[in-house]
């Protein structure tokens, strides 16, 4: 039995494969696009189905905020990028800072939505409450979907963030530097991709009136 | 990577449960996965067996009504879930896809084994609604709202089972797209890949875009019966027909990811079993994609009695004899691969025989009902029972079993008794067509499905098919009993590298394989995967 | 033998180019002037009604590509990636159709 002592594969499943890791979070987008997308489909027919209804129920939420919070996930979007280019310059510090800029940006939406959700419960719209049960036809579903998808978005908004905390951990501890950035790159994909459900969510859900 | 290790396989390599439960290796997560299907298969078909005797006689023989709903569907919950969606995947797919594409791993090993623990809490979370709670979900597997608000059984949890096990099947999935695309050995171009991994590829695919579908349409069903607002609910407006788009929306293509490994299957060991290249290589792959894109488009044939309108009725329908096309080709080329070959009748080419064979029943009774006017006569009935049986069971099923007795020797280094592999297999085949053919003939007769009781004049294809279930559990647990006795048979020969005389990458390795897959560099043959005329010389030693 | 070198053995980043400040803050302007016109288009055109809410699509689609091709790195990845992007929106939007035309013809 020769025993190649030196033998080993050279396109094994444990080197470093950068590439490997960004397609797999393209992949992961991509399911999460489509977990999104069939509550856009069950939105779609609703309104459909609805027309008046949602039209009417859309004019409760407040056009103001929803803008206010599209221009900060765009910024954060933008900090996003800008700190990947900075660690590819290898300037680190910045490149925290920019990523503190986004995780403040993603504070911030919370906040927001913190208010634009106690105002609806505050007049009884979520789902259980009593406004909500006797609300006509259509306009239940409107709000059932509004607090679904923003909801969720809001979830997809929180693990992004903790994502850029551990992108900041790590560029610090050294971990991350202009050679090997990869989990960079990754936590800003998954932070646009927050960004891009929020594009199609705002005028869908703020704009149709 | 440690190269003293080299030729110690992978089963020697550590010892313990924790180095199996917690390894990393694709081939021991590959088997931890076989043997975890094995035993939720056991209790599927265990639970078919109880409908079976129920419904030997007419009338009620020991099951009330509710107990046989909830058992038809943990049956249907575990048997698709469970068993049929991973089988080939994760159990084959894990162990040989690495080794056929001559690497050493796949791409992302620790979300390998990730997903075989997602997939164990699934299915705990599944099997936990037996022992607590108001007991299992009586609304069959698809969860059709609006039963399945408003029944009172466990049906949150079996629908959160069915979410986190599509987390499992997303992640397989994602795993093999990338390993496919980024770890081929040197040499191998997508067009000289074998065929098994043409149809993982495609079949990853479905289980990416797919699956969120139906994780979210099952959240909604949560949310629905947790907030109790009837979103698929007509009297607030919603449409419990949406429900149904979104669960096939999902669950068709999902019939592809239980259809598709299976191809690959056969693509496999026709080759091997006739030693010669297989028929139509492109036409074979390519149609898998094929498969896979026009798969999405032919949800709505499930639905042609339950109020869709007429137009969409009409495009479904074309659709659905559209997808048969590829499917069509790929049966052409298996008997084509035949044709001249030098045929070497080993248990498992048998076991693919039966494949073709079942797999034509299944597929032409499918046109069957994707013909609108057939299809409202049939719809319900024991016929799709029937139907889908063939095609899962008789297909993909059989194709599982034949390949475990294919790579049997590759995983474990030894062999199984090949006459009583024969036996087995004969008793198997005539048991599962005295199973399931008479079902097709109730249902043509009109006997509805989903039922514990029937009229009188069904007695005759329900008894024969009671009969027939005994008859393959027989031949089931002799397969598995021979297959077990050739593991612990002492001072028996061991197999070589190359026992079938395959040509793919996997027989040139050991058997069973190091920890590392390959203990020198592989060699492909000349002019494709299954170019017989260029085969690489094995070498023992 | 020699074939093994040349491929990708313990890959880092193949070097994409550095994508500069100014090109993400031009980015992020052109967002916000979308952002602007589709806000501008709902409030002050509601007797545009359904013209508004097929534009306000429309240029949610813009920024969402916008966004993809510039922040996500489409342009500078490999075209696999563009077009895997592709694939997955047709079928979405092929879902959407059929859908909607089961429901437009109750």
């Amino acid at each position: 039995m020769e025993h190649s002592s030196g033998f080993s594969l050279p396109n094994s499943g444990h080197n470093r494969d950068a590439e490997a890791s960004k397609m797999g979070m393209w992949l992961f987008l991509f399911t999460e696009l489509l977990l999104f997308g069939g509550l856009f489909v069950v939105y779609m027919v609703y309104r459909l189905l609805n027309h008046e209804a949602f039209l009417l129920s859309s004019f409760e939420l407040n056009v103001t905020m929803g803008t206010f919070n599209t221009v900060v996930l765009l910024v954060s979007s933008m900090t996003v990028a800008m700190s990947i280019t900075a660690i590819q310059k290898g300037n680190a510090a910045l490149s925290i800072r920019l990523l503190f800029v986004t995780l403040g940006a993603a504070v911030v939406f919370m906040v927001v939505k913190y208010f634009e959700w106690s105002a609806k419960i505050h007049h009884g719209l979520f789902p259980g409450q009593l406004v909500f049960d006797n609300l006509p036809k259509g306009e239940g579903l409107f709000f059932f979907l509004y607090f679904f998808m923003t909801g969720l978005h809001a979830l997809h908004i929180i693990i992004g963030a903790v994502l850029i905390a551990v992108v900041i951990y790590r560029t610090r501890k050294g971990l991350i530097t202009a050679e090997k950035y990869t989990l960079t790159e990754n936590a800003g994909l998954y932070w646009h991709l927050v960004d891009l459900i929020w594009i199609y969510l705002f005028p869908l859900f703020y704009l149709i009136h | 990577m440690t190269s003293t290790a080299l030729n110690v396989n992978f089963f020697q390599a550590k010892k313990g449960l924790f180095s199996w439960i917690f390894s990393v290796d694709h081939k021991r997560i590959g088997l931890l996965y076989l043997y975890s299907l094995l035993t939720f298969f056991l209790v599927g078909v265990t639970l078919g067996v109880l409908m079976r005797l129920e419904l030997l006689n007419p009338g009620k023989d020991f099951l009330e009504a509710k107990t046989y709903n909830q058992i038809f569907t943990l049956h249907g919950v575990i048997m698709i879930f469970l068993f049929i969606i991973p089988s080939i995947p994760a159990v084959f797919g894990n162990f040989f896809l690495p080794i056929m594409l001559g690497t050493d791993d796949v791409s992302f090993p620790r979300l390998n084994l990730l997903s075989w623990w997602i997939y164990i809490i699934g299915a705990i979370m599944a099997l936990s609604t037996l022992i607590w709670g108001d007991g299992p979900a009586d609304t069959g597997w698809t969860f059709y709202a609006p039963y399945s608000v408003k029944t009172g059984t466990n049906v949150t949890m079996s629908v959160l089972a069915a979410f986190v096990l599509g987390f499992s099947s997303i992640l397989t999935g994602l795993n093999f797209i990338v390993t496919i695309h980024r770890l081929r050995t040197p040499g191998m171009t997508f067009m000289k890949m074998p065929l098994f991994a043409w149809a993982l590829y495609a079949t990853s695919w479905i289980q990416l875009l797919a699956t969120p579908i139906i994780g979210i349409t099952l959240l909604m069903i949560v949310a629905e019966r947790f907030f109790g607002i009837g979103l698929f609910d007509p009297s607030i407006g919603g449409d419990p027909i949406l429900y149904q788009h979104l669960f096939w929306i999902y669950s068709h293509p999902a019939v592809y990811i239980m259809a598709l490994p299976a191809f690959g299957i056969v693509s496999e060991i026709l080759p091997t079993f006739t030693q010669r290249t297989i028929f139509g290589y492109k036409a074979i792959a390519f149609s898998s994609l094929a498969i896979a894109f026009v798969g999405y488009f032919v949800w709505g044939h499930h639905m042609f009695t339950a109020g869709m309108s007429g137009p969409a009725r009409i495009i479904f329908s074309v659709m659905t004899f559209l997808v048969a096309i590829p499917t069509a080709i790929k049966v052409f080329n298996w008997v084509a691969t035949l044709y001249k070959g030098s045929i070497d009748l080993q248990p498992p080419l048998l076991y693919m025989l039966g494949f073709i064979f079942q797999f034509m029943v299944g597929g032409l009774s499918g046109l069957v009902l994707g013909a609108l006017a057939t299809d409202i006569y049939l719809h319900d009935t024991y016929f799709v029972v029937g139907h889908f049986h063939y095609v899962m069971f008789g297909g993909t099923g059989f194709a599982f079993f034949g390949a475990l007795h294919y790579w049997y020797p590759k995983i474990w280094g030894k062999m199984y008794n090949i006459k009583i592999a024969n036996i087995a297999f004969a008793i198997f085949f005539v048991g599962f067509n005295m199973l399931y053919f008479p079902m097709m003939i109730a249902g043509l007769m009109g006997m509805p499905r989903r039922y514990y009781d029937y009229l009188p004049e069904f007695h005759l294809p329900n008894m024969i098919s009671t009969f027939g279930s005994w008859v393959l559990v027989t031949g089931l647990l002799l397969m598995l009993g021979n297959l077990i006795a050739g593991l612990r048979k002492k001072n028996q020969p061991k197999v070589g590298r190359d026992p079938w005389g395959g040509i793919t990458l996997e027989w040139q390795t050991l058997s069973p394989p190091p920890v590392q897959n390959f203990d020198r560099m592989p060699v492909l043959p000349k002019d494709g995967p299954y170019d017989y005329e260029h085969k690489p010389v094995i070498k023992e030693d | 033998m020699n074939t093994i070198k040349q491929n990708h053995n313990d890959q880092g980043h193949e070097e994409h180019p550095i994508v500069s400040y100014r090109e993400h803050l031009s980015t992020l302007v052109a967002l916000l002037l979308l952002t602007v016109m589709t806000v501008a288009i709902s409030v002050f055109g509601s007797n545009l009604r359904t013209l508004s809410v097929a534009t306000a699509l429309l240029i949610a689609s813009v920024k969402a590509l916008v966004v993809a091709y510039y922040f996500m790195h489409l342009k500078y990845d490999k075209k696999l990636y563009t077009w895997l992007l592709l694939i997955v929106g047709v079928l979405f939007v092929s879902f959407l159709i059929l859908t909607s035309i089961e429901f437009l013809n109750r």
